[in-house]
Parts: structure tokens; sequence; C-alpha cells
């Protein structure tokens, strides 16, 4: 307990003193967390928009014939042996004549004098609904063209490799804006810690003469630290919440923020940011520490 | 490491320092302190005194003999050996190391704090000390805010602090006056008497006048028992210890 007090008091003085350099990296970490949560949030956003794409997401598999009951049964087990799906639906020739049908409303009369099974019977399959099989879907698409008596498969292919690129994209901006974090925090922690040393060295010279443990010298900038990790994580990430207000109040009604619902980390992602960015400041004042009291 | 008598707090034998380019600080000085003790140490600016002063606490290392304090031989002492040693031994310093922008409450406070007393002991112990010292009100004046007088005092509230086994003073009284150098002596009188080994090294012969306690001088970085001019001091002691 005393050792905690004396730990809390040195640390505290300590923040009183060097308040100015203390400022500098608290906005310079309170940035990188920022920048680092802006894309992580647009990313999982993205990731969402996906999940509910995903959700309206078939592929149209057109077959030469009407399958018999054996041959879809046959099918059906072919399919689920490539991957877990949601649904398999059969349409016969008919079904999809009768759809066809009801999607022309008033002008059903230009189907006038045409056979009714002249549209192909198909298999609609309707993947997991998830962002990973909508990744899969190009080899869901390319193993089911290999199925025998399958005409052609259709899916909005080109809406997907686009979207998928874009969400490898966002992931690559997520890791380099995370790498940023990563250096920045632990550079600038490290930096103003070298700094606090540099200018207290008088007082570390008489702590060490006073017969100071390792501890008592080491924990105060360890705290410092972790203390700048935790307000600098903190801000940022209030200062992300402001912005993803603001976007949210401007934007309301929007065709897009209708489209997708926006919206901001669920707690334990915060806590994540929070943890980490602590976790990090921490650890790049202690390894400073080491390195220039060599403790 | 040989386990000394209880009794006996310093120990140097055959203590040499020199301080580059050849400047001979301490030559084969030899002394023995025992627990309880108060002893002063006197000569001209340069005799050495600083740097025995220093070398007991392990501020600095001997090029050549042995430095033993509480039976622990300095050399051998490293990390927390060292730490725990260091809080039992008080040094004021003669340019006093207080930190000047810390409060005097707080400059006394961290030799009590390093040994993790209890916030209540720090606070009765510095206002106490203050008290003595007659600088209760400059309890949370900045130090650097002091006049040298003041600063000083300071520093030995802090060499104080903790009841240190050990005091070690570096001319403690030279920028005191008379009145101020008797609240001074009267406290490190009241730790002798608690059972502290007290070593002050001084100018000031007036502190030593009632003949009260051992006196040693340092000529020239060799040391001298000035009542006996013939005598190389505790060196020629521990001569006749060996030959007996």
């Amino acid at each position: 307990m005393n050792f905690l007090r004396a730990i809390v008091g040195q640390t505290l003085r300590n923040l009183r003193q060097t308040w100015s350099s203390q400022l500098v990296t608290l906005l310079t970490i309170s940035l990188s967390v920022l920048i680092f949560s802006f894309f992580f949030l647009v990313y999982i956003n993205v990731l969402n928009a996906g999940r509910q794409l995903g959700d309206n997401l078939r592929l149209i598999v057109y077959l030469d014939e009407e399958p018999s009951k054996p041959l879809q049964e046959e099918y059906r087990q072919k399919i689920l042996k490539f991957d877990r799906v949601e649904k398999i639906e059969f349409v016969s020739s008919q079904q999809a004549y009768e759809r066809f049908r009801k999607q022309l409303g008033h002008d059903q009369d230009v189907l006038e004098g045409m056979p009714r099974d002249f549209l192909p019977p198909s298999i609609e399959v309707y993947p997991i609904r998830s962002l990973s099989s909508l990744t899969r879907i190009k080899r869901f698409s390319d193993y089911l063209q290999t199925l025998p008596g399958v005409l052609k498969v259709q899916y909005g292919r080109e809406w997907i490799d686009r979207f998928y690129s874009f969400v490898k994209l966002m992931r690559v901006v997520v890791i380099l804006s995370g790498m940023l974090l990563i250096l920045t925090t632990t550079f600038m922690v490290a930096h103003t810690i070298r700094l606090t040393l540099c200018s207290r060295e008088r007082e570390l010279e008489l702590l060490r003469l006073l017969g100071a443990s390792n501890h008592y010298i080491r924990a105060p900038f360890f705290l410092e630290g972790a203390l700048q990790g935790l307000a600098g994580s903190v801000c940022g990430l209030v200062a992300l919440y402001v912005f993803f207000d603001w976007i949210r109040l401007r934007f309301a009604g929007s065709a897009m923020l209708n489209l997708f619902p926006f919206t901001f980390f669920p707690v334990p992602v915060i806590l994540a940011i929070v943890a980490a960015s602590t976790l990090l400041c921490a650890s790049g004042s202690f390894s400073s520490t080491r390195r220039i009291l060599r403790l | 490491m040989t386990a000394k008598s209880p009794e006996i707090m310093v120990d140097l034998i055959k203590v040499s320092k020199t301080y580059p380019p050849r400047v001979h600080a301490l030559v084969d000085v030899s002394l023995t302190v025992h627990a309880g003790e108060m002893l002063f140490l006197t000569g001209m600016s340069g005799a050495g005194k600083t740097t025995l002063l220093r070398l007991l606490c392990r501020g600095e290392t001997p090029d050549k003999g042995l430095v033993e304090v509480a039976g622990q031989d300095l050399d051998r002492l490293s990390g927390s050996g060292l730490q725990q040693l260091r809080r039992r031994i008080g040094m004021a310093y003669q340019d006093f190391k207080l930190l000047p922008r810390h409060t005097v409450a707080e400059n006394i406070a961290l030799a009590m704090e390093v040994a993790y007393r209890k916030r209540s002991f720090i606070r009765k112990r510095t206002r106490e000390l203050l008290e003595k010292l007659r600088l209760a009100d400059k309890y949370a004046t900045p130090a650097g805010e002091l006049s040298r007088g003041e600063q000083q005092r300071i520093s030995i509230a802090r060499a104080l602090a903790n009841m240190p086994d050990l005091v070690l003073a570096d001319e403690p009284t030279g920028n005191l006056d008379r009145e101020t150098t008797a609240l001074v002596m009267d406290l490190f009188r009241e730790h002798e008497e608690r059972g502290a080994t007290i070593i002050i090294a001084t100018h000031d012969r007036e502190l030593f006048s009632d003949g009260s306690h051992r006196v040693i001088e340092l000529t020239a970085g060799q040391l001298r028992s000035p009542e006996e001019p013939g005598r190389t001091g505790e060196q020629s002691l521990h001569n006749e210890e060996a030959s007996q």
C-alpha cells in the first residue's frame, strides 16, 4: 500500500512538472488512435454492409432439363459437399414461367402464344449469410458450373468482385494505420520518457543515493506511460464518436445510410482499443526506462 | 564477506582513491568507527573529507582497500543489498542535493518514501524535523526559494528523516549562524543518543572544542589525530593491532 501511494505520488508529481511534453504526447497518441479507429470503423461497417448484401445473395444454376427427384437429391448432396448453404430451392420451368408472368404484371399478354416451358429449370442456391461466403462465391460458382447438366451459373459477379477488392483495400489500410498507431505510440512515449529522464537526472541520482529500489524508480514511468495510453485512446475515441455522430446527423435520411446502418464500435471493441493503447504505451515506457536507466 | 562485530559500524582498511589525472584524494586510509559514536573529521579543503564520506555511502568506489559499513563490504554490494544499506545511511551533502522545484516537505519525505514508510509517519516526522530546525513555516515552500542556510538545514533534515543507523554530514554548519548551528548539533546529539553513528566532516573547530568526541584530521589524503600530532591516526592504530 505504501509502495503504491509512493508510486502514484511520484507519477502525479512528474505529470505536473512535465505537463507540456506530456500534452504533446497525449495529442499524438490521440491522433494515432483516431486515425486507426476511423479506418477500423469504416472497415467494420463495410463488413456489416457486406453481410447485409449477402442476405439477398443467391446463385442461380440453370439446368438443361427438368431434374427428376433422385437427380434433385444428387444435386443437393453435391452442393452440400462443397459448402454449407442456407437453402437450396429447385425451380421447374413451369414455376419459372409463373414467376415471370407475375413479374410482368399488366404486360402479361406478351407471353401469349409462348410455350409454358420455354424458360429453363434452375436450382437457386442461397449461401450462408456471412462475408466469408461472399468471398468464396466465385469458387462456389466455378464448382457448380462443373456439375452435370448445368447450362450456366448466374450471380452478381461484377458487384461482388468490386466489393471484395474494396474490403481487401480496407483491410490493408486498417493494418497500416494499426502499424502507425504502434509506431507513434511507442516512439512518442519512449521519447517523452527520455526527455523526462534527462530533465530528472539529478533527482534519479539522488533517489539512487537514498537507496530507492529499481521498482520505485521505474514504476512511476511505467504508470505514466500507461496513463498516457489510456488518456490518449479515450480522447481519440471520443473525438471519433463526435465525428461519427456528426456524420450520422448530417447525412440522416440519405440513401446510403438508409441502406446500410452506420454503427459505432461495440463496447468490447472500444475496451480492446483502450487496452491495446494502454499496453503499448506502458511497454514503450518500460523498455525506454530500462534501456536508459540500465535497471 | 567477513562478518564483523556488530559494534563496528564503519571499517576502512588501507583505502586509497585517486582522481584523474593524479589527484590523490585518499592514501592508505584506515579508520574504524564504532556504532553509536560521533566522530568529527576535519582538515583543509581538498584534504579528502568529502571523498571519504562518499566512499561510505558508495557514492564513490575506492581504487584500493576495503570499505565496510555495518559489516558489509561495499565493493561486493550491488542491487537490492546496496539499496537496503543506503536506506540505513543518511547523508547531508555539502551541495545539499535538494530538488529545487519540490517543496521542503517533499524533499524531506523522499528519504522516507524510498523506504516505503507510512504516509502518516512521513507527515509527522517531516513536521517534527522542521519544527526542531525552526523551518515549520517553510513546509510547502519550494526548496529552490530558500536561502542557503535554510537549504542546508533541509538537507540535514532529509539525512535524519529515516532514523538512519549511520549519519554522514559534509560541512553541515558551513552556512549557519551560531544559534542555528546549536540547533543542528542538538539534533545530531539526539540521534547519537538514539544509537546512531555520526560522522561529521567540518572546518568549524567550535563543534568539537568540548573534547567529548573523537576528532580525526585528514591532511593531503592521510589521517591524523590532531591531539597526537606525531601519530597518523587510525592508520597506526591498525598497524599496532596487526603486529600484536
